[in-house]
């Protein structure tokens, strides 16, 4: 029966591989664009999490959210470590966090902060840093750049990892975090007084014009803060708002809104994918019914020499059957090619892709495409098996 | 033997044909000759079960065909009939022996493949596209389909149609004898053919052709 099925496919090849490749397409879409969606969405929210304030200095507020969660985009600029000095000594506050970025590692950016920022994130190998020069590096970046604990790195200055390296700086991996598929794996922490050291060290070699970005004695990018309660965080936010050089953001809101403008692109994606999916339905149908339109002749003559309907449906359910299992195995394996190939550039925006992350739901877009694929021919056999041999 | 009593067959068309009584022995060989139209292959299709007769039986051996289902009567010609097409039925991208090994779906032994392919003269053809063969080699390659699984009775509807007379003959002489032992009803409009037959009958007679409904 297999046999049979398969050298009926083989001798219409050129068919079958125009079938198989509208339906890989339709429904590597599909699952692509749910599984995309659904993994920024929640690696927007997980990151969203735990500082209900941040403040730096006046720009864009989604820029700001950005850059000090998910680390992407540059800093808006500097504002004075006094401004943590002073919301240390505040009763209202729970917990500060400096921030700053200028530096990188290749295509590596560096994060200036205390350990604090790393709280709950485990570390795989080694230490938490504790001292200037050490730094603790992401999980991605070990991989990527074959880091062990005690590696030496010289880092750059500039974001682009092709600024001019700080030689005489070199940071000593004491950590490497475990992975966590978000922006965390592919930053490199480092106490904020590396950053300080490194460029008063550079300024003093380096006569070379600033950056706005550029880090000073001092400054920090932005200021994470935990406040003790909700009345405090909004006395806080609204005594910090008022002063124009500083932004004072809540991250979630901010997030929130980044959200919002996501969910809109990913109801276009899912429409856009409804509609492919209905057409490649339509057209998998169709062609599926051409195809046993042509084998209509086939059907009748195995009718005619006395092979029973119960065993042609099974021929052709088999082929189909083979077909959708196939297209079904390379749509798949198309969206996780997909995923890694833009698992670079989702990153860069601060976002990991798990390619080995499967939702339900891609589970039953793939049960819908093997069904699709199979049913118009168990339709058409049906209908045939109600007409005799030589009327076909 | 093949018993056919007081059948009567409607077409699509408006039309009827009611057929005499007439028997056909065991280990015999039958020529239908008659114009077209006049229910020669429609008789063979009513015996092989692939059409059903409005009225009257179809005995094959003290069993009435018109009495079984789609199911039995696919499976009694499967197992008892050979039937030879006229335009051959054969899957033109498929070799000679995948074409014979459809028979296999319906688990049907056709070890004796290669004697018979031998005894056909187109061994040598085994592994060759039906494409790339000759419409008498195809025919013989229908035939070998309809005799590789022993079968009791042959049918055959106009196995010469598609061939000059030369490879007709040739064909239906090595039907003829093939089918010895066997009950062989063959149609053809040929009458020089039927020197090779035990009987002839003329349908026309047996018919007297289409009437309306």
């Amino acid at each position: 029966m297999f046999k049979f099925a398969f050298k009926n496919m083989a001798i219409k090849k050129a068919k079958i591989i125009l079938v198989v490749i509208s339906i890989v397409i339709s429904a590597c879409v599909g699952l692509l664009a749910y599984n995309v969606a659904q993994q920024v969405d929640s690696g927007f929210k997980t990151t969203a999490g735990y500082y209900d304030m941040i403040i730096g200095p006046s720009g864009s507020s989604t820029q700001l959210a950005m850059n000090t969660m998910f680390f992407t985009e540059k800093p808006l600029g500097t504002i004075s470590y006094e401004y943590v000095e002073k919301l240390e000594k505040d009763m209202r506050v729970n917990k500060v966090v400096p921030f700053t970025m200028g530096d990188s590692y290749n295509a590596a950016k560096i994060v200036g902060t205390t350990a604090d920022f790393l709280d709950g994130k485990d570390i795989k190998d080694g230490t938490m840093f504790t001292e200037k020069f050490q730094c603790v590096i992401g999980a991605a970046v070990a991989e990527k750049y074959s880091l062990t604990v005690g590696s030496q790195l010289i880092t750059s200055h500039g974001l682009t990892g092709e600024g001019h390296a700080h030689e005489s700086n070199p940071l000593a991996v004491v950590g490497i975090l475990k992975e966590t598929k978000t922006a965390y794996d592919n930053v490199i922490f480092t106490p904020i007084e590396t950053v300080w050291a490194t460029h008063n060290h550079s300024e003093e070699n380096h006569d070379e014009h600033e950056e706005q970005n550029h880090e000073h004695h001092g400054d920090v990018c932005a200021i994470l803060v935990k406040s003790k309660s909700f009345n405090a965080y909004s006395q806080l936010s609204a005594e910090y708002g008022e002063n124009s050089k500083l932004l004072v953001i809540n991250p979630s809101e901010v997030l929130r809104e980044v959200l919002e403008n996501v969910d809109m692109s990913t109801t276009i994606v899912y429409i856009l994918c409804i509609i492919i999916l209905i057409m490649n339905i339509f057209i998998i149908s169709v062609i599926t019914l051409l195809n046993m339109y042509d084998s209509k002749k086939e059907i009748a003559l195995m009718r005619l020499i006395g092979i029973g309907m119960n065993k042609i449906n099974l021929v052709y359910i088999i082929q189909n059957g083979i077909i959708g299992l196939i297209s079904t195995i390379l749509a798949f394996a198309a969206s996780r090619l997909c995923l890694v190939l833009m698992g670079g550039y989702v990153s860069s925006m601060g976002i990991v892709l798990d390619t080995a992350k499967i939702y339900p739901v891609e589970l039953m877009i793939m049960a819908v495409v093997f069904v699709i694929s199979v049913l118009p021919t168990v339709i058409c056999t049906v209908n045939m098996s109600k007409k005799d041999g030589v009327s076909q | 033997m093949i018993k056919i009593t007081d059948v009567s067959k409607q077409f699509p068309n408006e039309t009827a044909i009611d057929y005499n009584d007439i028997t056909f022995e065991k280990g015999k060989s039958y020529m239908l000759l008659g114009a077209s139209g006049c229910g020669k292959s429609t008789l063979l299709n009513m015996i092989a079960g692939i059409l059903s007769p409005e009225k009257g039986s179809i005995e094959i051996a003290g069993e009435d065909m018109t009495k079984k289902s789609q199911k039995q009567k696919d499976k009694f010609r499967i197992e008892k009939i050979g039937y030879i097409f006229q335009d051959f039925k054969l899957i033109d991208e498929m070799t000679v022996m995948d074409n014979i090994s459809i028979l296999r779906l319906e688990k049907v032994d056709i070890s004796g493949i290669d004697d018979v392919l031998e005894s056909l003269e187109i061994l040598d053809k085994k592994n060759k596209k039906v494409k790339h063969l000759s419409g008498g080699e195809k025919q013989r390659v229908a035939i070998a389909r309809a005799i590789v699984k022993k079968p009791e009775i042959i049918l055959a509807d106009e196995p010469t149609g598609n061939l000059n007379f030369s490879i007709g003959e040739a064909v239906i002489k090595q039907l003829v004898e093939i089918s010895k032992g066997k009950t062989l009803i063959a149609v053809t409009h040929d009458e020089r053919l039927g020197k090779y037959f035990d009987c002839t009958v003329d349908m026309n007679k047996m018919t007297g052709g289409r009437r309306d409904v």
